[in-house]
């Protein structure tokens, strides 16, 4: 593939990356640098609490074609993304972490936005040694977004990601506090491309999300996107209230019918656990939807930016020498001599 | 074009650098002294900073974060309008627009800001907010601010010095200049072409007006730099589709953009906070001098026209028909304490380091009356 004419940003969200940024952003940059016309590398520090951005504010001086975007804290990942999204020019944009998504695959991924589809989504290899409870916990959260939701995210689909121009639109029109870029990317509609690829480890070390926060995160990630789950415990109602309306027919009968009632110990208990059971199932839920009216309620910004840095590259020094050399006091030398 | 050897040999101000700022300043100087010469490195006039800016009127508009900078404006937009009415450019309607996403202001505190210092400021119409697009842009104001033609203002201030008696010597550099022991200023100048004969005159007060050069004749005579800080910027020359062939436009106040009729060239320039600027550096007293222009000449800058476009069109998205022409190369210089508060301030340094030795440096064209202020307030303070 020749130099593309095409503009893309690159998108990369940071925490407390300090360790990896450096490398990452050499090898961003280079790829970057041979493969297209335009680009540009767009880091979004969310509230790290290392020397990140310390380390990328040097790299501004040292790479062209980069900008900083720092959050007033932490805000999340998908907050970070939101910001890079928000500002990015390109026509092509790609979302990428830098800790596990290799840039060489950047062209190749591009160009399959450009010839095919609009959208093109990183598919890890495997999930590599994550627990067991983590895969099963996966595919079955998957399995319950495609048949329920129908909302077709491939399986181990990484952030890493192409988006087109139209996409990217579409997206940032989007501005819900749970703004879940895996699903919003499908959501908005555009034909999608999976791209398999072996992801990396730069740190070396894995961030794993715990247990709670997965779930925490597929909760979310669900009720936003879908009142599914409240329209099944509204069918769960009514089919429990329907249930009650049998058993008081059925007592009634029995009434009519039997002289003497025994007292009903078992049916009572029965039915009264299971019309707890039921309201409480459907309280959680509401609970969980009147959460979120009132978080979007509230409608605040997804994240708030402190600062924003570009790059600023001057010469390198043997340049820059030429450039600093005084003719005058060049010739005053050369009249001594 | 004189030679050196029809220069005299004393002058009771001999001013450095013939932009704007030099010429208004030596015209205003011949009202009190005799012998004014104005000493410019360029073969013409008004040739650097002068012309390649917005060639922006300041009304105050700009500045909503630094009250006194916009309440500066506001008293010096009329005074300039008054003065040079032949060179300004009224005939294009003027908006600020409102960011919504990464603004440093809302659009709320843009317009309670513009009644307080008194600007005037209004809705804009329909067809006008329909150029942009809503889920960016918050809000957007009519705005009554102005454009200068530069090449006007040239001719202007040439007959303008002329009829004044100011002397004019082009094509000719101060080299440097030293104390003489009667409190008169030594100064050294050569031909800008022909650095190896040199001239000496005397007079009694030099004014250095030379913008990015300011630290040039300071380090050459051995006196600390100021401590400025250099920009490399870039302004784009855009032909604009007809929709905004008449418009000029600001988006406030972020990492936005501006773009305005250019009237030397038919075209308009376009301005972004983030590709405007390229690279940077500072002045510093002990560091090696570097000198803008040249610096300028030899480097080999990748336009940024395009970033800026792209970034453009998601605001207005009628700009993807514009066509870009050239770019505008300059080094714009700034006190490095205004990046804090967007201010630009002036800078007026009096007998720096040698008697009778005045640095006046200003970030935009009707600062010059500020400066006129500043001088008298001085002058008074001495007596």
């Amino acid at each position: 593939m020749t130099t593309s004419d095409c503009f893309v940003s690159v998108i990369a969200p940071l925490d407390n990356d300090a360790d990896i940024v450096p490398d990452f952003i050499k090898e961003v940059t280079q790829v970057l640098k041979n493969q297209f016309a335009n680009y540009e590398l767009i880091l979004v520090d969310d509230g790290s609490r290392d020397d990140t951005v310390e380390k990328v504010s040097l790299a501004l001086k040292e790479y062209e074609c980069m900008r900083l975007i720092c959050l007033s804290r932490h805000f999340g990942t998908e907050a970070a993304i939101s910001a890079g999204l928000d500002s990015a020019i390109g026509d092509y944009v790609v979302l990428m972490q830098p800790d596990s998504d290799p840039p060489e695959i950047i062209p190749e991924m591009v160009q399959l936005s450009r010839t095919g589809t609009g959208v093109v989504i990183g598919v890890r290899k495997g999930r590599g040694k994550e627990p067991f409870w983590a895969k099963l916990g996966a595919k079955l959260f998957y399995w319950y977004v495609r048949k329920v939701l129908h909302l077709n995210i491939p399986a181990n689909s990484a952030l890493m990601r192409v988006l087109s121009r139209e996409a990217v639109n579409a997206i940032t029109q989007v501005r819900d506090r749970y703004h879940y870029i895996r699903m919003i990317s499908v959501f908005v509609g555009y034909s999608t491309q999976e791209y398999l690829y072996e992801p990396i480890s730069r740190s070396g070390k894995h961030k794993h999300r715990s247990l709670g926060e997965s779930i925490n995160q597929a909760i979310d990630m669900v009720v936003i996107n879908s009142t599914h789950p409240l329209r099944a415990v509204s069918v769960l109602g009514l089919l429990a209230s329907l249930l009650n309306l049998l058993y008081m027919l059925y007592v009634i009968i029995i009434n009519l019918v039997k002289d003497r009632v025994a007292e009903g110990w078992t049916t009572t208990s029965l039915q009264n656990a299971g019309i707890y059971f039921f309201i409480l199932l459907i309280l959680t839920v509401l609970s969980e939807y009147v959460g979120r009216i009132l978080n979007e309620a509230k409608s605040r910004p997804i994240y708030y930016v402190l600062d924003e840095k570009n790059s600023s590259v001057m010469l390198s020094d043997s340049d820059r020498r030429n450039v600093v050399d005084d003719p005058l006091d060049s010739q005053t030398k050369t009249a001594d001599l | 074009m004189s030679s050196l050897s029809e220069l005299k040999d004393s002058y009771d101000a001999v001013i450095i650098g013939g932009g704007f700022f030099g010429c208004r300043l030596g015209i205003y100087l011949r009202q009190s002294l005799k012998d004014v010469l104005i000493i410019e490195m360029d073969d013409d006039l008004l040739q650097r900073a002068s012309y390649a800016n917005q060639a922006r009127v300041h009304n105050g508009y700009h500045y909503p974060r630094s009250f006194l900078t916009a309440l500066r404006c506001r008293a010096n937009f009329p005074r300039f309008v008054a003065e040079y009415p032949e060179c300004i450019v009224d005939d294009f309607e003027k908006y600020y627009a409102v960011g919504k996403i990464f603004s440093k202001v809302s659009a709320a505190q843009f317009r309670l800001f513009m009644e307080r210092i008194g600007a005037e400021i209004g809705p804009a119409p329909k067809h006008i907010r329909k150029l942009f697009n809503p889920l960016l842009i918050e809000e957007v104001f009519k705005v009554r601010e102005f454009a200068f033609d530069a090449v006007i203002l040239k001719d202007r201030i040439r007959k303008d010095l002329h009829k004044s008696g100011v002397c004019l010597q082009l094509g000719t550099q101060v080299e440097k200049i030293a104390p003489n022991p009667d409190s008169s200023i030594q100064v050294t100048c050569s031909r800008t072409r022909d650095p190896v004969r040199k001239r000496q005159l005397r007079a009694a007060k030099v004014y250095n007006c030379t913008y990015s050069h300011i630290n040039q004749i300071i380090s050459r005579s051995d006196l600390p730099m100021i401590p400025l800080k250099h920009e490399v910027t870039e302004m784009a020359l855009i032909a604009m589709p007809d929709e905004l062939r008449n418009l000029g436009i600001t988006v406030m106040c972020g990492p936005y953009f501006s773009f305005m009729p250019f009237p030397p060239k038919g075209l308009h320039t376009l301005s972004h906070v983030r590709y405007t600027p390229h690279h940077y550096w500072l002045d510093e007293p002990g560091k090696p001098y570097l000198d803008a222009y040249k610096h300028l000449a030899a480097i080999q800058q990748r336009s940024s026209y395009l970033s800026m476009l792209k970034d453009v069109q998601r605001y207005i998205p009628a700009i993807s028909q514009a066509r870009y022409v050239d770019s505008i190369w300059e080094i714009k210089t700034v006190l490095p304490r205004s990046e804090l508060d967007d201010s630009r301030p002036i800078l007026l340094k009096k007998d720096y380091g040698i008697a009778n030795f005045t640095c006046i440096m200003g970030g935009k064209i009707d600062n010059i009356y500020d400066a006129f202020a500043e001088l008298e307030h001085l002058e008074t303070k001495t007596k």
